[in-house]
């Protein structure tokens, strides 16, 4: 089984954003791989180390920058990193046909992703992905398990989990409680420096959303204090909500 | 002209309450255009939500009675283009997500995920997003000639008076090639039973300042109890083993954006604060007077959760 | 000259940074409450290639130079002193004196172990009435057939009791002209018989980092386990002390680093008097000098670092940066506990800690006395007068 795992460099948490002409600006020392993504990584080197895959391709789609998250996914164990690089802000579904090509070209019969993207707060790539890839898709999974030719999984569904199973090859996205992600060591850390690294140009393919303004708004709170003894704070607290929140 | 589409998400023989609200969406954005429902497989839910839509498309086929994400697109995708649709609403939530870019696919359309704001302008559907753990707004727009369009519940108003009769067409859907796809099996249900939580008004939050499962299940559960709000947890207190991945908010977890938010024992890190900072009105109870969280409050309630909590639910109690 | 960190360097630095967030900080307040060896928190730096920094890939270690090492040990110290601590002496005592010293055969032996982490070092210099004057040590070697007898006591050790291997320094020439020149050094393993250890210092700060001393009671040590030859071991030890001074200098960084932050969070959040109180000069003043102190203590340690990757020596620099680090530590320390007020007194925050932490880097590793004795020594050496050459 050849496995790819998708990864994205992304702003961190604690990253300070600005905006600039329209766009949102983040200070560059923030970025690293997006930690939804980490599972799926986490899941294909897990694979490979149980004999049940051969090869675990990590493939991004970005600037330049990409590189960083393609080499940490390296550092946890991948075998070899593709960048399909463009500057262009692509939509998931505007990415979804180069990188089913890349999915293709690879060989692969497991395409993992996260969950969730951190920078467009998008759950789209996946299903846009499996679509072009015409694979099912087990979105939001949580437990996983091969047995032969068929994926057999848990996942999380609107009102609770579900157990779900399909034929390979398919789609897997990833989110926390599918399994504990190692970090990278620093002997793997170098290693990764001598695995093989492959640049795609990417030409020809258009937005389908585009971006036309951003904002950073900050919502104004009330910013009421209360502290003191429990019972007069709770009474002072339900009549606030009632009264001035009209919360209740 | 445009022509918008509602795709109908049902439970249990009644339509969901966000496709429900999409509806007098649709309504208010076509203007004097016709509005279509789709609904799968159930003519009961047709029924229910004819009155307020000009047409509705009942899509009958093998394996549409508990469709999976490929038979669902395939279905909403013979919609569609039955509909001559230019613009697809559908509810956010994990069917939507699922779906929705499946749909923007096959039809080589766009998708706008989670907009709000929905409209046109100069021949483009157009609307707002967040971005970057909800700390950013987006103003996206379509490319396509067709967008699909996922909107949260609550976004939109629940439909008020029926907008006209309409017509329910029975659409037959033939199966889907590779009907051999994902086979969902058995559900388990999470929690109790309890409001959905990314539908709930109100939401109570615990996080690892509650310190144990015991503590969550008398102060938190009890008080969401007493408020029939949904109960919520911080990753901190799902990595403690107090609570399932369901009840997750924030990043890894799911978005919630109540009327109002009460959060129990939570400090208030970036990565919980994106999955609940548009909620209505926020309370922050916390005995640590430095907590992030406070300064995302509008009630910041200082003090220990094991004397505040049981306080407050008595006051809410003396209340009624 | 290029004052950033290589990409290299910075991408390392991430990852300690991140593991030592996640893996070391959260058990730091209650190993100090409750101290033990953190042996898993130790594995797992083990795994991450942090107990064998400078020692090359063919034994097992980075092969990395003492600049990687300094901004390494520096986000360990950020997180946990302790842990630090024994990083530094296992990477920077025992391992690297047998990698400059040691035959093949013993290389091949102990450093493949020690670099994993699977085995941790120690130093056995130090005795109750040997500090400073460590060349007046009392414990003897005495030649016996196929090796020696060790006999004596040591101090103050770092991981005492803990710790697979011990490089101990001890009297093969006890007459009194011989001086610095009658000392030995041996690697003893911890299991040799005669070796015991006293119960754990109780020291006010660091207390993860178990400290013990060791009585020698007639221990055997064979002949290959002696490291380099009769009368060389003060020597050996004094040409590690620089990197390990280095390694001191980065930990007292980080503990410092740690404290700046938290004083300049409370600052930003505190409110007095209408406003933030770093907006006060009183309060806004105090942070630039401690940071102005923390900065040249960097760069004098990164320059240290530099210096000893280009040259087997590097004494004074890295004296000075010991010397500088050590007391901003200290100085940055203080201050945050003044800057948080009553806070800063509690054991709830973890400022205190910081500070007792600190205490202890202006004096093991040679107390900032030495440091300024060496420093004093260097730049008469380089002004070409004379001066009777001090011991240590």
């Amino acid at each position: 089984m050849i496995i790819v795992t998708y990864v994205k460099h992304v702003p961190d948490a604690e990253a300070r954003l600005s905006t600039e002409g329209g766009r949102i600006a983040v200070d560059g020392a923030s970025f690293a791989l997006d930690g939804m993504d980490e599972y799926g990584v986490e899941q294909a080197v897990r694979w490979k180390e149980a004999g049940i895959a051969r090869e675990v391709v990590a493939v991004a789609l970005g600037p330049a920058a990409a590189e960083t998250a393609l080499r940490t996914a390296l550092a946890l164990g991948a075998d070899r990193a593709v960048l399909i690089e463009t500057d262009d802000d692509l939509d998931p579904v505007a990415q979804a046909t180069p990188l089913a090509d890349a999915v293709r070209r690879a060989g692969a019969d497991v395409l993992f992703v996260g969950g969730k993207q951190a920078d467009w707060d998008s759950a789209a790539l996946g299903p846009a992905v499996a679509e072009a890839l015409g694979w099912p898709l087990c979105d939001w999974a949580i437990e996983l398990r091969v047995e032969g030719t068929t994926l057999e999984a848990v996942h999380d569904v609107d009102d609770g989990v579900e157990a779900w199973s399909a034929p390979l090859p398919a789609v897997v996205t990833t989110q926390q409680g599918l399994n504990e992600p190692r970090y990278p060591t620093l002997p793997n850390i170098m290693k990764a420096k001598r695995k093989p690294f492959e640049h795609v140009a990417l030409a020809g393919v258009a937005a389908r959303t585009s971006t036309l303004a951003a904002a950073l708004p900050s919502r104004a709170r009330r910013g009421v204090r209360l502290e003191g003894d429990p019972a007069a704070v709770a009474a002072d607290l339900v009549r606030r909500l009632r009264d001035e929140a009209k919360a209740l | 002209m445009d022509v918008i589409l509602v795709a109908i998400e049902h439970v249990d023989g009644a339509p969901r309450r966000g496709s429900l609200e999409l509806l007098s969406a649709a309504r208010a954005l076509a203007g004097a255009e016709p509005v279509t429902a789709a609904v799968v497989a159930d003519a009961g839910v047709a029924d229910a939500v004819a009155p307020f839509a000009d047409r509705v498309l009942l899509l009958e086929g093998d394996g549409l009675r508990a469709p999976n994400h490929e038979r669902r697109t395939a279905a909403l995708a013979a919609a569609a283009r039955e509909a001559g649709a230019t613009l697809v609403l559908m509810a956010a939530g994990r069917s939507g997500q699922a779906v929705a870019p499946r749909l923007a696919v096959r039809l080589g359309g766009s998708l706008l995920e989670d907009v709000a704001g929905l409209r046109r302008d100069g021949g483009a559907w157009l609307g707002e997003r967040l971005a970057y753990l909800s700390r950013a707004v987006l103003t996206v727009r379509s490319e396509a000639t067709i967008a699909i369009a996922t909107v949260k519940a609550g976004t939109y108003p629940a439909p008020a008076a029926a907008g006209g009769r309409g017509e329910v067409r029975r659409v037959p859907i033939a199966s889907v090639v590779g009907d051999d796809l994902a086979r969902p099996g058995e559900r388990r249900a999470a929690g109790r039973g309890r409001v959905a939580l990314e539908e709930a008004e109100v939401v109570v939050c615990g996080g690892r300042g509650v310190g144990s499962a015991e503590a969550f299940e008398a102060l938190v559960v009890g008080l969401a109890d007493d408020l029939g709000a949904a109960v919520a947890a911080t990753r901190a207190a799902v990595d403690a083993g107090w609570r399932p991945y369901a009840e997750q908010v924030g990043q890894t977890g799911k978005s919630v954006s109540p009327r109002l938010y009460l959060a129990v024992g939570v400090s208030g890190a970036v990565q919980h604060v994106s999955g609940m900072n548009r909620s209505g009105t926020v309370v922050a109870i916390n005995k640590d007077p430095e907590a992030p969280l406070f300064q995302l409050a509008d009630y910041a309630v200082v003090g220990d959760v094991h004397a505040v909590v049981p306080a407050l639910r008595s006051a809410l109690a003396g209340m009624d | 000259m290029d004052f950033a960190l290589s990409d290299e360097l910075l991408e390392l630095q991430q990852a300690v940074r991140a593991f030592a967030r996640r893996e070391i900080a959260p058990v730091a307040a209650a190993l100090d409450r409750d101290p033990r060896f953190p042996w898993p928190t130790l594995r797992r730096m083990g795994e991450m290639g942090l107990l064998g920094v400078l020692t090359p890939e063919a034994y097992g270690g980075l092969g990395l130079g003492h600049l990687a090492y300094a901004v390494l040990l520096e986000e360990v110290a950020a997180a946990d002193a302790s842990h630090a601590t024994i990083a530094s002496v296992t990477n920077g005592l025992p391992q690297a004196m047998i990698l400059r010293h040691g035959t093949e055969v013993q290389r091949r032996r102990w450093l493949p172990r020690l670099a994993s982490g699977e085995w941790i070092g120690a130093f056995c210099l130090t005795e109750a009435h040997a500090g400073s004057d460590a060349a007046a040590l009392r414990t003897r070697a005495v030649p016996v057939d196929g090796g020696y007898r060790l006999r004596g006591s040591k101090a103050w050790i770092t991981s005492g009791g803990e710790a697979h291997l011990y490089l101990v320094l001890a009297r093969t020439d006890p007459t009194t002209e011989a001086g610095a020149r009658g000392i030995t050094a041996f690697v003893v393993e911890r299991d040799a018989p005669g070796l015991s250890f006293g119960a754990p210092e109780r020291k006010l700060g660091q207390h993860a980092a178990i400290t013990a001393g060791a009585v020698l009671d007639d221990v055997f040590v064979p002949s290959d386990q002696r490291l380099g030859a009769e009368g060389q071991g003060f020597v050996l030890a004094m040409d590690a002390l620089d990197g390990g001074r280095v390694g001191i200098a980065a930990q007292a960084l980080g503990i410092g680093r740690a404290a700046l932050d938290a004083a300049l969070a409370h600052a930003g959040e505190r409110r007095a008097f209408g406003r933030p109180i770093r907006e006060f000069q009183g309060v806004a003043f105090r942070l630039a000098d401690v940071a102005l102190r923390l900065d040249a203590a960097r760069l004098l340690t990164h320059r240290a670092a530099w210096a000893l990757d280009r040259a087997a020596r590097a004494t004074k620099e890295a004296a000075m940066a010991k010397l500088a680090a050590s007391e901003a530590s200290v100085d940055a320390c203080d201050a945050a506990i003044q800057v948080l007020g009553a806070y800063g007194y509690s054991a709830d925050y973890p400022v205190e800690r910081y500070w007792r932490d600190a205490r202890v880097t202006t004096i093991y590793e040679g107390t900032s006395e030495i440091q300024r004795v060496v420093i004093a020594r260097q730049l008469h050496r380089e002004h070409g007068r004379s001066v009777p050459e001090p011991v240590t």
